[in-house]
């Protein structure tokens, strides 16, 4: 993100938050998580493919997070500091682990489905895509999750993956590639 | 595969990645808060145990060295005690007899009477 790029009215807040959670401000803690877990769950399930895997990581982001607020400076959205630190985790857990993410998915249509042939259907796109996107190289379902998933704009997302534009845009060309292939029987051969 | 087919594909990847994007977890805030509340009273405890133990140590040695007595006070009461102990002093006595003893020349009483009583003397 360039420096000089002004603060969104959340940045601000996300800043205001910060300065008291360092000033040991459970009540504003307590206000960050709320508004920033949703993204950052919904982003380490599409990860490590685990509800419950996603929430003891995001808990984790968040206690060091904590942590860390006195030394933390607002040179980047906050939310951008969240997925790096939770990236760093992934990497960890699948270091620890000795293998890939897990494929468990949780079958339970979203609320607010119109139909239940319609909630069936989008189900079954959902799953379909999640297994899709768990048998991608790390770097490409990362990069994929971010663009797409998390709407981050290509710098934000060179930055938490500590590389080159350039290469963001080539994992994010191939993971489209592979998962059209990986779902061929949904949308013909590519 | 068509444009329309990767019209599709785009839009379906959009929206199924878009409804997994969020997840709100019901109650997590105060999980995380309680579970950073924990640890800070975890790493207090510990402060404060290291900050008793290494006073209390600070007290161990101050005492110590507080009672302990100098030199000067040590040869003090080593004179009081040889003076009230009557056995040094005996003690003391017959060494000084035994250095005489030592000193004197060695003569058997018989010898003695026999140079006093002979004839030439």
């Amino acid at each position: 993100m360039p420096q000089d790029e002004p603060l969104l009215p959340d940045d601000v807040e996300d800043k205001r938050l910060m300065l008291l959670v360092a000033g040991g401000d459970d009540d504003a803690l307590r206000l960050l998580v709320h508004r920033h877990h949703p993204r950052l769950v919904g982003y380490l399930r599409g990860e490590v493919g685990s509800l419950a895997t996603a929430e003891e990581l995001a808990m984790e982001v968040f206690i060091r997070l904590h942590r860390a607020a006195n030394r933390w400076r607002p040179e980047a959205k906050l939310s951008t500091y969240l997925i790096h630190i939770a990236r760093n985790l992934v990497l960890n857990e699948w270091r620890r682990r000795g293998r890939k993410p897990t494929t468990a998915l949780d079958s339970t249509p979203e609320p607010g489905d119109q139909s239940q042939t319609s909630a069936r259907r989008l189900n079954e796109l959902d799953e379909a895509f999640q297994r899709a996107i768990a048998q991608l190289p790390a770097e490409q379902r990362t990069a994929i999750l971010l663009v797409v998933q998390q709407e981050l704009a290509y710098e934000d997302i060179a930055e938490i993956m500590d590389a080159p534009v350039s290469s963001v845009k080539t994992w994010i060309h191939r993971a489209r590639a592979r998962l059209r292939e990986l779902l061929k029987d949904f949308y013909g051969p590519a | 595969m068509d444009n329309s087919d990767q019209s599709t594909f785009e839009q379906d990847l959009s929206a199924a990645l878009s409804r997994k994007a969020a997840v709100v977890v019901p109650g997590f805030a105060d999980r995380v808060v309680a579970v950073v509340q924990v640890k800070r009273r975890r790493a207090n405890l510990i402060r404060w145990s290291s900050w008793i133990t290494t006073a209390a140590a600070a007290c161990l040695v101050t005492v110590f060295l507080t009672k302990e007595p100098s030199e000067e006070s040590l040869i003090k009461q080593t004179r009081a005690l040889l003076a009230s102990d009557e056995s040094a002093q005996f003690n003391e006595i017959l060494g000084l007899a035994d250095d005489l003893s030592v000193l004197a020349p060695v003569i058997e009483k018989s010898t003695l009477v026999d140079v006093l009583t002979s004839p030439g003397s």
